[in-house]
């Protein structure tokens, strides 16, 4: 009796803890993507965030497991680390004398958004030179 | 004579344990005032070529820039800390090369902004969270920040190991590279064009300094 009723107990404890184990791992992190050579060469990284080896979900979170569906991730993903546009604009403090910051330009502010002049997985595209074509080159260095 | 000397040891043993306890005492201390003394920013810019280093160090809370005031010595990031020979001998061994190439190198070529990529090797990821013990689990840290951190230690002995520094970019100095900028511009079109910025940065930090 004594065993039967052990053995039922236990059974019970097994099947309670498993489960648990099931559902902590269904409530954990964002799926993790097999990063292969031919999603890289698809997907090419910007040599800083490369070095870092970061995965797609790091900055495409709860966007599902398909890197062909994932969206763009806006101003709050990218500041979501580089804190704020402030912040990146007092980082290049030197340039406000000349009134040359692109972070803090004389037409807009701290204020653009990101992927105005950034992108992550085609060459970056810096707005200022839709003007100022011929001075830009001295004034800064191709947009990483 | 050796033998002499063992036979005083022999018959006086208890006052050469006190003279032992009391030589030991006098070289430790004698070791601490001389690590403890060569540890800030005051000596160490007397031969490392860091002017504008410093001056950023003292805008950042590391620098003594934040609401209480605390301020980490230049050693406490840039030295190891988990092995006390370790230390000695780096503080011993930059000791000798930064002196060596301030009085007979040329410092004023070294480019100091391309040197900024290999921030993460002079950054001793240790002392960082020697002071931020719970950078795993500090709410106050950013639910990204953490999320980071934890990428940071799931890379750790791996060969794509990566360090404090390699994130927080300025860390210890901030506005570094502006700081650069003002004493050497990166780019040509800035070259006299910030002289007075390095004037007041130089005032700045030469009364800071006194």
């Amino acid at each position: 009796m004594c065993n039967k009723r052990t053995l039922f107990f236990l059974g019970f404890f097994f099947i309670f803890s498993g489960m648990s184990l099931l559902g902590a791992d269904t409530n954990t992190s964002s799926p993790k993507i097999n990063i292969t050579p031919e999603l890289k060469k698809e997907f090419p990284l910007k040599a800083h965030h490369d070095k870092l080896s970061l995965s797609c979900t790091d900055c495409h979170e709860g966007q599902g497991d398909d890197p062909k569906d994932f969206k763009l991730i806006g101003d709050k993903g990218c500041l979501s680390c580089h804190k704020t546009k402030q912040f990146l604009a007092d980082r290049l403090k030197f340039m406000d004398t000349t009134h040359t910051n692109p972070h803090n330009s004389i037409h807009d502010g701290p204020k653009l958004y990101c992927d105005e002049c950034h992108n992550e997985h085609k060459p970056s595209d810096n707005m200022c030179l839709q003007c100022h074509s011929n001075d830009v080159k001295s004034w800064m260095r191709p947009t990483p | 004579m050796i033998k002499k000397i063992f036979l005083i040891i022999k018959n006086n043993i208890l006052l050469t344990l006190l003279v032992g306890i009391l030589v030991g005492l006098i070289c430790s201390w004698v070791m601490y005032e001389g690590l403890h003394r060569t540890s800030n920013d005051r000596f160490c810019i007397v031969c490392h070529e860091m002017r504008p280093m410093v001056a950023a160090y003292h805008t950042d809370v590391h620098g003594g820039n934040g609401k209480t005031g605390i301020k980490v010595d230049c050693v406490t990031c840039h030295l190891p800390h988990d092995n006390i020979f370790a230390y000695i001998a780096t503080k011993a061994r930059n000791g000798v090369m930064e002196g060596a190439i301030h009085f007979f190198g040329n410092p004023d070529a070294i480019d100091w902004q391309a040197n900024r990529a290999n921030r993460q090797h002079f950054v001793r990821d240790e002392a960082c969270y020697g002071c931020h013990t719970n950078y795993k689990t500090n709410e106050a840290i950013s639910v990204k920040g953490r999320e980071m951190h934890e990428h940071y230690v799931s890379l750790k002995g791996t060969d794509k190991e990566i360090g404090c520094a390699s994130c927080h970019v300025e860390i210890g100095h901030n506005g570094l590279r502006s700081m650069l900028n003002y004493y050497n511009p990166e780019y040509k079109f800035y070259k006299g064009k910030l002289d007075k910025q390095k004037e007041a940065v130089e005032k700045k930090l030469t009364e800071d300094m006194k």
